[in-house]
């Protein structure tokens, strides 16, 4: 259709340039052309807009003025009579004359309130038709559309008919419709006999309306001697002839009539969904049936009535008009289906005498060639049941509730009227009373949705206002019920929502489709591949001697094995990282751990070859006593007096630290050592020494009262071994005190033969505990050190050390990070484990249940317990450097650039951690970053 | 919850390549009761029942006495009957909806204190809780309070910060918190209803109750939180620990040992102090994950840094005054709280005070520390 249109539009262009400069000249008249046409942008639109729209305006003010008025048109008109123009005019009239038809008095009043919407709409419908019908036909039809005026009074008697026709149509559709439907065709039967008239009427007027259409409506009517000026646009009287045109030229009037016109062209000022309420005779429009109870109780309302009332118009019913939102598109619907049945019938059968429906169409067919009369019996029926639907509306609504209702229901009415629930107000106590200073309650303010006003009306109103309602569903009591308006903003969204909805769906149908062709491709590509290897394979097989294929795919599993990647463990947190930093710091240099070695190494050595030679020496003859238990112990082999070297403390547990300098060793004697005994090794050494290394010079000193002799060798670093003499036998001679007393009488000290023995033990204890949980050693370490550094700590000796952290370490039940170790070492001093009540460190190594710990007073205790306590707290927060007695370090630099990923970790680590992160970890990453940042300007 | 730390930092880690994210476990502090295999004792457990008898004493003269219960009791109890009024008939009482109405905190959970007659009822709304709305309600019970016995001298007064109002007699008081349904707190607005944050504590505090029924209703937890309550009432530097954080406390130091038997009062009420001192609610520490939550969150981070710094140092103060003789000092059966900021003598000991380790950081302020806060702190404020 629309190509048509453009089609026969072009054609009427070239036509019509005539009729289209008359226009452009009249269209100066216009505010607004309606917008639906002036999309259209050629002349002959703007033509013909204006020609439809004017002949609205003429004929309202040929409503109006009668006769009198119909005639100075005429003579204006003759001006411009194109058969366009008239054309248009006369299917617009016809439209008039139908609306007439509806309306009981023909005077100018019925089309004042109810009729000018639907007139209006008419107008605009018409102008479709007309237009169309217009560009279609011949410029010679135009001695045809003459006959236009008989047609049209044809019409006004048919189209009751119509519109019960297009009524029947609706009234499957809804309730409303069918009250609708039965509204309007009682009234049809009502006013049967009255349409004639109506239709005489406008046939009489007819003629001036339609001169008046191609001429400047502005040339306004002789004033008629009347009492009052009364302008129907805008409602008003004026007090005499001079005022009234001012006001038809002023801005107000001329906004009024232009605002009226493009409302036309759309459904009577429809709201945007939902219903709306009416005020017919004030042509108000008002979207509650609060906003019409205030309207009808408003002083304007009053003045409008007053003066129709004085006017002696017809005063219609307070009730209000229900506008329609929705319910004239399913009109327009249903208007469009019978449109076909109409179309179709009109061109099968061309039957102009069949009443109802039929008739529309069959007017025109008498004008117009059958091709057109299709397309032009198709608009014009198509838009003419929603006409009739719109007009029908209007007085059913009116007469519906026709018992006289009081004011004070208007409310309810308009409500009922709206099919709207009357609404208990909500939310009183969010309103608030302004009082003046005299106590008098001036204003109200809402709370909830922050807005004022004066009059108690309005209060009660807005707290049964939507907004309001809204409010307070928003904010005070979410089940509230508030009616949900779509507004047109809401449908499109929901549009929209939907649509991208089925994109969606779409979308994934199609991925779907895509992940089909994945799947098969990537079987395909196994396929491929499984083949190929299968060749390869085939191929080594047969050709084994035959060395490598020059190229090909690398093995079957070539690919797939990368490189394992290499395990980076590193520290992880903070106190990690001070940890081992400090521990690397304390850990003893190659040269000395070497020279500490070698020394050893020597004595060790050295001490063999003597206990070789004591072997020798003592070999012939026994010592009596023990003899006979140095056999049982040894069994067949030969008793050696010496019968091992063993190395005990630091040494043996590997807890070295920088700047130790003693280590120990320990010999085992099958007997009891004595002074002789020692004093015969210390005679030996340095004989064998010699041997093993001639070119070291070693210092050997005897000390009898710590039951050693010291070697201390002569290059730096200095390294003292100290080699203890004991046996086993000491310690069973302490358990079994009557045997002490054969020992002989130059026997060691036996407190320190049984320290060398405990050392002994501990050494083993070590190697087989402390040595396999996880961070132990370095703890220890990094406590070792602690103690030789803070004198408060001095007093824990190294044994109760190791065990401690050993067992608080392996307490834990999984391997600890070496900060965590240490923390966690820390803790278990805080939390009292060296105070008095506590159970105390047994010691493994001994028989009876002993305390490690019995060497520490109860201040010592205290003051390590306090000092943990703080170290505890400090390494929480993030200061450990300060426990360890080092600075902070910068965190790690490595992983900065290459590896965001790991500095990523790294970051989420700390992060995590937490809490301690403070801002240390905040100013670290700056710095590290600035750091980074110059690193990279290098 | 309570093992969460088992899994710990170096597990994990181990078999996975050097590129994996490292998830954070924060580890559990030493506890010495919970590794007890590998301490041994080495000397005989000294002689508690002085202890025992002090605290046990104490838990006496903190219990409320049998007429201050019931005065909280009748009045809660009208309360609750005119709340259910308000429920089942609301009639032209239309400020706001009430959905339901739970007795939380110290009342509830039987640790009241003697002195201290104030019960806690939590009225969950259906609407949102405007300012006004809640007025309105606390004058409409007050009303109906009235009308049932004019005789009552009623006291209604809103609560501080928007929590709700309060109603007192002579002899009690009973607070009526204000929340409203979960689904109502993303509707809520600042300007115009209470403070999200504290609606929500308000319905973590219903969560509180309901756990604490039913997993610590042995009374050996109940003696424990009230003596808690006291010692945090009286030593200035447990003031940051919330009731939640003590319940859960005093819940972890009776049940959380390898036999799952509840411990004697006195063993338990040491090992809160050395919980604390070990740093059970420092930084790095799992501390105690709230069961009443999603999601692990550890109760301590309700703590400022500095809090928590605060909380560790006073408690291991009081651990060394404790473990020297001084408990009936840290009891509060004799002297006042100077003992953990000042320096003591025990038996010839010297017991000094500790420094706090926290330092702010230099540069930023409260930024990071105060993103720790805030979860949940200051739930059911029966005590505070």
């Amino acid at each position: 259709m629309a190509a048509n249109n453009y089609f026969g539009f072009t054609h009427g262009g070239t036509q019509y340039g005539a009729a289209a400069a008359a226009a452009a000249g009249a269209a100066a008249y216009q505010a607004t052309p309606a917008a639906g046409y002036a999309a259209v942008g050629h002349t002959p639109a703007a033509a013909a807009t204006y020609a439809a729209q004017r002949a609205t305006t003429a004929y309202e003010a040929a409503a109006a003025y009668q006769p009198a008025a119909a005639t100075s048109y005429a003579a204006t008109a003759s001006s411009a009579p194109t058969y366009d123009y008239s054309y248009t005019r006369v299917q617009t009239y016809d439209n008039a004359a139908k609306t007439a038809a509806f309306y009981p008095q023909p005077t100018s009043t019925s089309f004042s309130a109810a009729a000018d919407p639907a007139f209006q709409a008419k107008s605009s419908t018409t102008y479709t038709a007309g237009y169309q019908n217009a560009a279609a036909r011949p410029a010679g039809q135009a001695s045809k559309t003459y006959n236009y005026p008989a047609a049209g009074a044809a019409q006004s008697y048919t189209y009751p008919n119509q519109a019960a026709a297009a009524a029947t149509a609706n009234k499957n559709y809804s309730g409303y419709d069918a009250a609708l439907y039965n509204a309007a065709t009682l009234y049809v039967q009502q006013q049967a006999h009255t349409a004639p008239k109506g239709a005489g009427t406008w046939k009489a007027s007819r003629p001036g309306v339609g001169a008046a259409i191609g001429q400047k409506p502005k040339l306004k009517q002789p004033p008629k001697p009347q009492q009052l000026h009364y302008c129907d646009v805008c409602k008003i009287s004026c007090a005499g002839p001079q005022t009234y045109r001012e006001h038809l030229e002023g801005q107000k009037h001329k906004k009024k009539e232009s605002a009226q016109k493009q409302t036309a062209g759309t459904t009577p000022n429809a709201p945007r969904g939902g219903n709306s309420l009416r005020c017919e005779l004030c042509d108000v429009t008002c979207t509650g049936s609060d906003a019409y109870a205030a309207h009808i109780r408003g002083a304007k309302h009053q003045k409008v009535v007053k003066l129709h009332t004085k006017l002696g118009k017809p005063i219609p019913s307070t009730e209000p008009v229900v506008v329609p939102g929705k319910s004239t598109t399913t009109t327009a619907k249903t208007g469009a289906a019978a449109t076909t049945a109409v179309t179709k019938t009109t061109e099968v059968t061309k039957v102009v005498a069949t009443p109802k429906i039929n008739f529309v169409g069959g007017t025109k067919l008498t004008t117009t060639t059958p091709t057109a009369s299709a397309a032009a019996a198709g608009t014009a029926v198509k838009e003419e049941p929603k006409e009739a639907a719109a007009a029908a509306a209007a007085p059913a609504a009116a007469t519906a509730a026709a018992p006289a209702v009081a004011r004070d229901d208007t409310v309810a009415v308009a409500a009922a009227a709206l099919g709207e629930k009357e609404v208990e107000p909500v939310g009183q106590e969010y309103i608030e009373e302004i009082k003046n200073e005299e106590g008098k309650v001036v204003s109200f303010n809402c709370k909830l949705c922050e807005c004022r006003f004066n009059d108690p009306n309005a209060k009660e109103m807005h707290m049964k206002g939507r907004r309001h309602r809204l409010q307070y569903k928003k904010k005070v009591n979410p089940e509230l019920i508030v009616e949900v308006k779509p507004s047109l903003r809401q449908r499109k969204l929901q549009e929209e929502k939907l649509r991208r909805q089925q994109m969606r769906e779409e979308m994934w149908r199609r991925r779907e489709e895509s992940a089909m062709d994945d799947e098969e491709r990537i079987y395909w590509e196994e396929r491929r591949r499984y083949e190929e290897e299968m060749e390869y394979f085939e191929w080594c097989r047969r050709g084994a001697g035959r060395g490598m294929p020059p190229f090909g795919p690398m093995g079957p599993m070539g690919p797939r094995f990368g490189p394992i990647p290499p395990m980076l463990r590193r520290p992880d947190s903070a106190d990690d990282r001070h940890v081992m930093a400090k521990h690397s710091e304390i850990y003893p240099k190659d040269e000395e751990l070497n020279a500490i070695q070698k020394i050893v190494s020597n004595s060790e050595k050295a001490l063999k070859m003597v206990s070789d030679d004591i072997a020798e020496a003592d070999a012939p003859k026994k010592d009596d006593g023990t003899a006979t238990e140095s056999k049982d112990e040894d069994g067949k082999e030969l008793p050696r007096t010496l019968k091992g070297v063993m190395r005990v403390g630091v040494l043996a547990k590997g807890l070295l630290l920088q700047g130790d300098a003693d280590v120990q060793l320990v010999v085992l004697c099958a007997e009891k050592p004595t002074r002789t005994l020692l004093e015969r090794v210390a005679n030996l050494m340095p004989k064998h020494l010699a041997t093993v290394t001639p070119d070291e010079k070693y210092a050997l000193k005897l000390s009898v009262e710590q039951a050693s002799l010291i070697i201390t060798n002569q290059t730096e670093p200095q390294i003292n071994v100290t080699v203890t003499l004991t046996s086993p036998l000491m310690r069973d001679g302490a358990a079994d005190e009557p045997t002490a007393s054969k020992d002989p009488p130059d026997v060691l000290d036996k407190q320190k033969c049984l320290e060398a023995l405990a050392a002994l033990r501990h050494a083993k204890w070590f190697q087989a505990r402390a040595s396999g949980v996880q961070s132990c050693v370095i703890v220890i370490r990094i406590m070792r050190e602690l103690c030789q550094r803070v004198p408060t700590w001095t007093p824990l000796n190294t044994w109760a050390l190791e065990l401690l952290v050993e067992r608080v370490v392996a307490s834990a039940g999984f391997p600890l990070a070496p900060g965590d170790a240490l923390r966690r070492v820390l803790e278990a001093i805080a939390s009292g484990l060296l105070l008095p009540g506590t159970p105390g460190l047994i010691d493994p190594c001994e028989k009876e249940p002993v305390d490690t710990l019995s060497g520490l007073t109860a201040q010592e205790r205290e003051d390590i317990t306090a000092s943990a306590q703080h170290a505890l707290r400090l390494m929480a927060f993030r200061q450990v450097h300060k426990i360890l007695g080092m600075d902070a370090l910068p965190p790690p630099k490595f992983n900065r650039g290459k590896f965001n990923r790991k500095r990523r970790r790294d970051n989420s680590c700390s992060g995590e951690n937490g809490d301690s992160e403070g801002g240390d970890g905040k100013k670290d990453k700056k710095e590290d970053e600035s750091e980074a940042a110059k690193a990279d300007a290098k | 919850m309570m093992r969460g730390g088992v899994r710990g930092r170096g597990g994990p880690r181990m078999g996975r390549g050097g590129y994996k994210m490292k998830t954070f476990v924060p580890r559990l502090p030493f506890d010495i009761y919970l590794c007890e295999p590998a301490f041994q004792r080495a000397k005989p457990a000294p002689d508690e029942t002085p202890l025992q008898q002090a605290l046990l004493k104490r838990n006496t003269d903190l219990s409320p006495s049998p007429t201050e219960q019931t005065a909280v009791l009748n009045l809660v109890t009208k309360i609750a009957t005119v709340l259910d009024t308000l429920i089942v008939t609301p009639g032209s009482f239309d400020a706001c909806q009430i959905e339901e109405h739970r007795q939380v905190g110290s009342y509830k959970k039987g640790t009241m204190r003697t002195n201290h007659n104030v019960a806690d009822v939590v009225v969950i709304l259906k609407t949102l809780p405007t300012r006004e709305a809640v007025e309105a309600l606390g004058n409409q019970v007050t009303e109906e309070l009235r009308q049932q016995e004019p005789a009552d001298v009623l006291v209604m007064a809103m609560l501080p910060n928007d929590r709700g109002f309060e109603i007192s007699n002579s002899e009690a008081t009973v607070r009526v918190l204000v929340t409203t349904v979960h689904q109502n707190l993303r509707k809520l607005d600042p300007e115009l209803h209470l403070d999200q944050k504290i609606l929500q504590s308000h319905l973590a505090a219903i969560r509180h109750s309901r756990w604490f029924e039913e997993n610590a209703h042995h009374s050996s937890i109940k003696v424990l939180i009230r003596l808690l309550r006291d010692l945090k009432n009286r030593f200035e530097g447990f003031e940051p620990l919330s009731p939640w954080m003590l319940d859960l406390l005093a819940h972890y130091a009776v049940m959380n040992n390898p036999s799952r038997q509840a411990m004697s009062v006195h063993q338990a009420y040491r090992r809160c102090l050395q919980l604390l001192a070990a740093g059970l609610f420092l930084p790095g520490s799992a501390g105690i994950a709230d069961p009443c939550e999603g999601g692990n969150i550890r109760v301590h981070t309700a703590m400022t840094l500095e809090q928590q710094d605060q909380v560790c140092l006073t408690a291991q103060t009081l651990l060394r005054a404790l473990s020297h003789g001084g408990y009936k000092q840290v009891i509060g059966l004799e002297g006042n709280a100077s003992i953990a900021t000042d320096m003591t003598v025990w038996e010839g000991i010297v017991v000094s005070p500790l420094e706090k380790a926290y330092e702010k950081p230099p540069e930023r302020k409260e930024g990071e520390p105060g993103d720790e806060l805030a979860d949940d702190d200051d739930m059911d404020m029966a005590d505070n």
